[in-house]
């Protein structure tokens, strides 16, 4: 291979021998002290890259991966949670010029391979989780996957080796077509749920289009289901189809007549409600159409009589909404506000003026930064958090989290998008141009300037622009109220819920866990509680009015307890086969979730809205252990069936609540099987 | 976290020194520990329960006999040094824990290169010609003298004197000196130093752990090129010479009348088979040679030590611990010391053939901090260990050998 080397000609590496050295160096790291561990990891690293530059190495490696990670090569790392990586981050890792960041992530997707094909059973990660996982990691790495080489591949060196090898790998044992068309249905799962923040679905939908350009790359017949996700980013009518770039589209805008742009402004409507994408040269056309062809917005947004209604009367601002916030880099804001204008909102008399102020609003320097250093400095920043505030108002419930633990404040967020939006808009203001928001708690204001910190150390940059400047400020005032409760008895919920949300949380609080111990706690009196305050059946038929906040008890694929979760109850309906069903808001960032035991949360196909998810109010029950109700109307607890109520218990039983039995009931209650 | 389980009816012995290595195996063994170390330590033992006692390790005073109280008080039966500076502590220490006064004698010697000479001569073991130098003067007149006894003419290349700090571990401190100019580049802060004659032999060192006066195991470590690489055990060349080795380590223990622990000299053997005597130190060797033995043995060479010095130690177990010299072997384990050999570098790359090679175990090399490389002036120290395990000592040996020809930094 290299003929530069000495007469010495390097010897054939020997895959066995380094599969035995490899063997030895995690006995070692199995013997060891846990004090003396981190001495012990470098020979193993080491050799994982010496196995893994060889073609065949990433097999051996796979078959030690249960031995590896218990015996400590993720220990400390945030691969020790494989539950919380992100298939986004893997590029970077697996790119890194470092060669343990390499050799970790490579070691971390081997090891999950191992559990999707059943033969490591991993302690917090399923099968499926992990297949799913790997699914993504290689959507976003398809370019390592069809070799296709690059910058960051050549000043790696031999290190991309590795990369490559492990990627193909996973590919081989995943099927190639599999995670195309499997990639394109996620994309399609995702899509349908309305999200916000859409930056990762551009990515692999961009990724795909990447590869069916390759001649190379051989695909087969898989991803041709793709061409509607590729065209609605890049070529969405006749006038763009192949791509063209915005300023040749620009040029094409100025010789079309009338008829064409009508035609342009249909098709660009169509695509946009079809997947909830927005093409950058849509955001060209509508600022072209504004100057003089204005009687066309209304078809390129794709109104319907009551937005169009909208739309005539608050002209001016929506045209100043427009100039100010939309270009092709935040086009995605033009799907915002076709449905805030569908929704009406304009209607209520301080939203409008408050979006004028919005329009005109100067950010102090610290949300500008983190603006800027979230998506880049054009156009600029104010633009930015215009196309935010568009998206929040118009998708409430497309709201996420990000990778942070502050479900608590993205859902407030969406909570007033939803419910309150004058109020939302008055938070933008004072965090984006004050830096502070004030809040009241018991009537004492809370500062989100001299709180001492939030839940979460630091709110990363993978979120939509208003949360990106609100919820750092929300975070701290969760976390200061959570911290004047301290002291008092029980769930400080119970308190700071009302207090952080607003005066449409119920004050009532119901929880069924024992703070003090962990155990269940009156369970039976709780779901019968839950029942008579949201059931229409036992609650004198009253759909729910105002969206409650409440806690759920998460649990993985295979039932068994991850967290606590904050969420919102919307509406408690029957669904079309005429079963009842809780429609509720998670504001983690895809609500579409197997939480063990038969309990598939839907967001599709049971009379779901976007971005809602559901469940049959008997499962819903059985993972809830907070909820909010006014104690003034009481419905009948009584009523509740018996038999329905022993189903929901036996739920919490086989999931969560298996570890969480109070002495006394293990002994009134021996277990069913017996 | 500490997970030891230890036998009450065995020794409790005192690490001196921090080790990782040697806390791990002890935390691993039966013996009671405690670990006595500079109170930077004192984090790492907190948060991982290792049992610690503060203590800085400098010049002996007359606060010293408060460690040694303090170790008594927790019915501590003995202390073991794990590096140079350590070995008079645990003299001092071990001589009122033991109540034996002549411990702390016997450390100050084996502390003392020039010392630890002249006892050797006096117990009859031959050693190289050696002096004291207090300044520059005494080098250069040490250096003719010495050339003068050889019969070198005026102009005919000098035979090399060697020079050695008095109290340093190993390769530190020691400077190969051949003409007077030479002299010139040492610093006066280094002195008083000790001369040694240039002697043409074959240069190895010995690991004999002692127990009641006797010999319980006896290691032959080889040098392929000092201070650069070590293999054990050694090839059948060196090993030929066992028996002549264990005898005039047998004098060595009567000489400096050691009766417990564990010795590591080192020794030159001439081309007509005569051992000259180096130096000893009775403290676990450099180059990591008890990570080589545990690896070419199996035995954790740490538990050895605690074994040999723990007074309450059985001959059974001496012999149930130790494996049998050479014959036990599964292999030659070897170390690399890697230096760089250009005065700029930019990064680590480990030669191909070397990764590629079948004996190539692993390597603790770092990517460099800085790009451009001290000159060294003594024997440096080096910038990291690459290991190797085989089946043949020749090998062995070349292979290690023509790692000083590759470039690991570049």
């Amino acid at each position: 291979m290299n003929d530069q080397q000495s007469g010495n000609a390097a010897p054939v590496v020997n895959l066995e021998k380094l599969a035995i050295k490899l063997d030895d160096s995690i006995r070692v790291l199995e013997e060891s002290r846990s004090f003396a561990k981190l001495g012990k990891l470098p020979p193993v690293f080491d050799l994982v890259r010496r196995i893994l530059q060889q073609p065949e190495g990433c097999a051996i490696v796979e078959a030690q991966a249960e031995r590896l990670e218990n015996a400590g090569v993720f220990a400390g790392t945030d691969w020790a949670e494989p539950a919380i990586l992100l298939p986004s981050l893997t590029t970077y890792a697996l790119q890194s010029k470092n060669t343990d960041t390499v050799v970790i992530e490579a070691l971390s997707e081997l090891r999950l391979l191992a559990v999707a094909r059943s033969t490591y059973s991993h302690p917090s990660v399923s099968a499926e989780q992990a297949h799913h996982y790997l699914t993504q990691v290689l959507a976003i790495n398809l370019g390592l996957l069809f070799g296709m080489t690059g910058e960051a591949e050549r000043e790696q060196g031999k290190l991309a080796l590795i990369s490559q090898h492990v990627v193909q790998y996973v590919a081989q044992h995943i099927g190639y077509e599999h995670v195309i068309d499997s990639l394109i249905e996620e994309i399609w799962r995702i899509l349908q749920q309305r999200p916000i923040q859409v930056a990762g679905v551009r990515k692999m939908i961009t990724q795909i289009a990447i590869c069916r350009a390759e001649p190379d790359a051989d695909l087969g017949s898989a991803g041709r289901g793709a061409d509607r996700l590729i065209s609605s980013l890049y070529g969405p009518t006749r006038g763009c189809s192949e791509d063209p770039g915005t300023v040749v589209y620009q040029q094409r805008l100025e010789s079309m007549d009338s008829q064409t742009l009508q035609n342009e402004a249909t098709g660009f409507a169509r695509s946009m409600h079809d997947t909830g994408l927005v093409s950058p040269y849509h955001a060209s056309f509508v600022r072209y159409i504004l100057e003089g062809q204005d009687n066309l917005l209304s078809e390129a947004l794709g109104l319907s009589s009551t937005g169009r209604d909208c739309l005539m009367c608050y002209r001016e601002l929506v045209y100043t909404l427009i100039t100010e916030g939309i270009f092709p880099e935040t086009a995605q804001g033009l799907y915002g506000l076709a449905l805030l204008l569908e929704r009406g909102i304009l209607y209520q008399p301080p939203v409008a003026p408050a979006l004028w102020r919005q329009a005109r609003l100067n950010l102090c320097p610290q949300a500008r930064e983190r603006l800027q250093l979230a998506y880049g400095y054009q156009p600029q920043a104010g633009a930015w958090l215009i196309q935010g505030v568009l998206n929040i108002l118009g998708q409430p419930l497309g709201v996420g989290q990000g990778n942070n633990p502050t479900c608590q404040s993205a859902r407030a967020l969406s909570m007033w998008a939803y419910n309150d939006p004058d109020y939302l808009l008055q938070m933008v203001a004072w965090a984006a141009r004050d830096n502070e928001i004030v809040m009241h708690f018991e009537g004492q204001p809370v500062s989100s300037a001299q709180s001492l910190g939030g839940v979460a150390s630091e709110v990363t940059f993978d979120l939509d622009p208003v949360s990106l400047v609100v919820v750092p400020h929300l975070d701290r005032i969760y976390g200061e109220m959570g911290r004047l409760c301290i002291g008092r008895e029980g769930d400080p919920h119970r308190w700071v819920n009302p207090e952080f949300h607003g005066w449409s949380a119920g004050r009532g609080f119901a929880i069924n866990v024992d703070v003090a111990t962990g155990n269940l706690d009156d369970l039976e009196g709780f779901i019968r509680h839950f029942y008579a305050s949201y059931h229409p059946y036992y609650n004198g038929n009253q759909p729910l009015i105002h969206p409650q906040p409440a806690g759920i008890a998460v649990t993985d694929r295979a039932a068994r307890f991850i967290g606590w979760h904050a969420i919102t109850i919307l509406r408690v309906a029957l669904d079309p086969e005429g079963e009842m069903r809780v429609y509720f808001y998670n504001p983690n960032n895809d609500s579409g979730q197997s939480w063990g035991d038969d309990v598939h949360v839907g967001t599709e196909g049971c009379g779901e809205r976007f971005g809602e998810a559901s469940l049959p109010l008997e499962q819903f029950a059985s993972r809830l252990y907070i909820f909010h109700y006014d104690p003034l109307e009481r419905g009948e607890p009584a009523d509740v069936g018996e038999e329905e109520l022993q189903r929901v218990m036996e739920r919490v039983y086989r999931s969560w609540g298996e570890n969480r039995l109070p002495a006394q009931d293990l002994q009134a209650e021996p277990p069913q099987a017996e | 976290m500490s997970e030891q389980e230890y036998n009450p009816e065995k020794g409790y012995v005192a690490l001196l020194g921090w080790s990782l290595n040697a806390v791990e195996a002890a935390d691993k063994f039966d013996r009671r520990y405690v670990v006595v170390a500079p109170d930077w330590a004192e984090a790492y033992c907190k948060e991982h329960d290792i049992p610690y006692v503060p203590w800085n390790f400098e010049r002996l005073n007359d606060r010293s006999v408060e460690i040694a109280q303090t170790l008594k008080d927790m019915g501590v039966d003995v202390s073991i040094p794990l590096f140079e500076e350590t070995v008079e502590w645990a003299g001092a220490i071990n001589s009122v824990l033991m109540d034996k006064p002549r411990l702390f004698g016997q450390a100050m010697l084996l502390r003392d290169k020039a010392l630890m000479k002249r006892r050797a001569q006096l117990g009859g073991i031959r050693v190289g010609i050696f002096e004291e130098a207090h300044d520059k003067g005494d080098v250069i007149r040490f250096l003719k003298r010495v050339n003068q006894t050889l019969l070198k003419l005026d102009g005919d290349p000098n035979d090399p004197i060697h020079l050695k700090a008095f109290d340093k571990a190993g390769c530190l401190g020691h400077r190969v000196i051949r003409t007077p100019d030479e002299v010139d580049s040492i610093p006066d802060e280094e002195f008083p130093v000790l001369m040694e004659s240039h002697l043409d032999g074959w240069e190895f060192a010995v690991e004999a752990w002692i127990h009641n006066g006797k010999i319980a195991f006896l290691n032959i470590s080889e040098y392929v090129t000092l201070g650069y690489s070590v293999f054990v055990p050694a090839t059948p060349d060196l090993e030929k010479y066992r028996d002549q080795i264990r005898g005039e380590i047998e004098k060595l223990i009567k000489t400096f009348d050691i009766d417990f622990g564990f010795i590591h000299p080192e020794y030159f053997v001439t081309s007509d088979s005569t051992m000259y005597f180096g130096e000893v130190a009775y403290r676990p060797p450099g180059f990591k040679v008890f990570e080589l033995l545990e690896k070419a043995y199996g035995f954790n060479a740490y538990q050895g030590l605690i074994l040999a010095f723990d007074p309450k130690t059985t001959q059974e177990e001496i012999k149930a611990f130790f494996p049998k010299e050479v014959e036990d072997a599964k292999g030659y384990a070897g170390c690399f010391g890697v230096y760089p050999r250009r005065r700029v570098v930019s990064k680590l790359e480990i030669p191909e053939e070397t990764e590629n090679h079948e004996y190539f175990e692993s390597h603790e090399l770092t990517p460099p901090v800085e790009e451009t490389v001290t000159k060294r002036t003594a024997f440096g120290t080096h910038w990291g260990l690459v290991y190797f395990f085989g089946e043949d000592p020749y090998v062995m040996r070349d292979l290690l050998k023509h790692q000083e020809d590759l470039d690991f930094y570049v």
